[in-house]
């Protein structure tokens, strides 16, 4: 058993760090920071806005990336990726990450499309996933269906080589951004709730699709680049008598419970999750490093020490779980709970972080972007607003609870423990 | 116009479905101060706002029966 990476990772990360000294110019940063305030990470995308719309400093970046092997690499090579390892996958991932800069696929798309998926989607949207010419939407939250996710009513009615679809979507994060929605509609409603629900996908652009914005807490002041869950924007969605092609339909007729789950359960896997709640531990121990406030550096106060301490070790547990929900995948093994256990340990430490750095700084930890004297642009204090969001979106920690106690644990389901009683 | 079936507000239908930008990649946008809608049992309702849909997702059956105020 060895817990470290391989001398050929290792030298796969000082690659990449040097890569980014290289070429992580003043321009790059510029358009960082004005993607960021569109896309912001956690969202159901690509992570980064279509090809058409990036800066040119931006553009030749990802193409020097690309030219590296660095895109997509643990896609298959015939769906335009390396057929890499995760490992390196994460390596890389992780060190972009740093600066902001996003290689790896956030999103559950991908992965359910290479699961489930038709050669012609395989061929369609993979590789223009990993480019970043397409990006997703997750069409899945309505008023009715959040965490029982299975009781939504949007409709899909099959009319002959078409459905049409009617209903609505609230928190869809990325619409104005996505060149696509992943939808789950319902297409049977004589079944179980579960048996009866389908996936689409098809482009935004598609007649009868209407976006009403959702400003969020986030919003005014936008949060700075840097801020962990920053988007100043979510989308109700409604869908007016919208004509698809049988073609956008993803695993089958009434097997979408089964393919999104998957998707979403794969998405779990990866440095993206680790790096959304473990990157605030980073960013304080930096600058109680190069900083002194009030004339004092709070890292002389031992119980700053004893406390930054107790959080660093909780973001390794963070990070083990990732590196071992990865190795099951690699290795092909059976992974059920180990992702859902991550996204409960994970945004929960990101809140405990997050008081705790609030805690440390005091009210100046409370300052927002724009404000006079504050601190690191008020990334603290947008991620005091932001931190709660982890721990709802894609999934719950109840319901990743509820998911590791019956997968994990084989605890009967909450529906076979009422009967039980009754 | 409509009533909210929650409120009795008035609510301009076609203000809320009129188009007043498009997105990054083509879908209609419209204005989000003029109120919001729910596809129920294969009819669009509209509401004044997203607290009156919070409360008809609840109990649809409530404010149908009950006459608009």
């Amino acid at each position: 058993m060895n817990f470290g990476f391989s001398p050929e990772q290792e030298a796969l990360r000082k690659e990449v760090l040097a890569f980014i000294k290289e070429n992580l110019t003043p321009g790059v940063i510029a358009e960082v920071e004005g993607e960021e305030q569109e896309v912001s990470a956690g969202e159901e995308s690509a992570g980064r806005k279509g090809l058409a719309r990036r800066g040119p400093h931006l553009s030749e970046l990802y193409r020097r990336i690309g030219a590296r092997g660095w895109l997509g690499i643990t896609y298959p090579k015939e769906y335009g990726g390396q057929g890499g390892d995760r490992i390196s996958q994460y390596i890389v991932e992780e060190e972009f990450a740093r600066v902001g800069i996003r290689v790896g696929l956030v999103g559950s798309g991908a992965p359910a499309i290479l699961a489930a998926g038709t050669e012609e989607q395989k061929r369609d949207f993979i590789p223009r996933l990993i480019s970043g010419e397409y990006s997703f939407a997750l069409g899945f939250t309505e008023p009715h269906a959040g965490a029982d996710l299975a009781n939504l009513r949007c409709r899909a009615v099959r009319d002959g080589d078409e459905y049409v679809i009617n209903g609505q979507k609230i928190y869809t994060t990325a619409a104005h951004v996505a060149t696509h929605i992943y939808l789950m509609a319902r297409t049977n409603t004589e079944v179980p709730k579960h048996d009866g629900i389908s996936i689409f996908i098809f482009p935004m652009d598609t007649a009868g699709i209407t976006v009403r914005p959702l400003v969020t807490i986030q919003n005014n002041p936008k949060a700075p680049v840097g801020t962990t869950y920053g988007a100043a924007r979510t989308n109700e969605v409604f869908f007016d008598n919208v004509r698809v092609p049988k073609s956008a339909l993803l695993g089958g007729e009434n097997k979408g419970w089964r393919v999104g789950s998957t998707g979403l359960n794969l998405d779990r896997v990866g440095a993206s999750r680790y790096l959304i709640s473990v990157r605030r531990d980073e960013d304080i121990v930096n600058w109680l490093k190069e900083n002194r406030h009030e004339g004092n550096s709070l890292g002389d106060d031992p119980a700053i020490r004893d406390k930054i301490a107790e959080m660093w070790i909780e973001a390794q547990v963070c990070r083990l779980m990732t590196m071992r929900s990865m190795s099951i995948v690699e290795r092909g093994g059976n992974f059920t709970y180990e992702g859902s256990a991550e996204k409960v340990w994970a945004p929960e430490h990101g809140t405990r972080i997050t008081e705790a750095i609030t805690q440390m700084l005091g009210p100046y930890g409370q300052l927002m972007n724009g404000s006079p004297r504050t601190i690191e642009k008020g990334i603290f204090g947008h991620n005091v607003l932001g931190s709660f969001q982890s721990g709802i979106n894609h999934g719950s920690v109840q319901i990743m609870r509820d998911q590791v106690a019956r997968r994990g644990l084989g605890l009967p389901s909450q529906r076979k423990a009422q009967g039980a009683r009754k | 116009m409509t009533m909210c079936p929650v409120c009795g507000r008035a609510v301009d239908e076609a203000a809320a479905k009129v188009q007043t930008g498009q997105t990054a990649h083509g879908a209609k946008e419209v204005d989000p101060k003029q109120g919001t809608r729910q596809f129920h049992d294969g009819k669009w309702y509209y509401f004044d706002s997203l607290g009156c849909r919070s409360k008809f997702t609840a109990r649809p059956d409530e404010f149908l029966k009950k006459p608009a105020q």
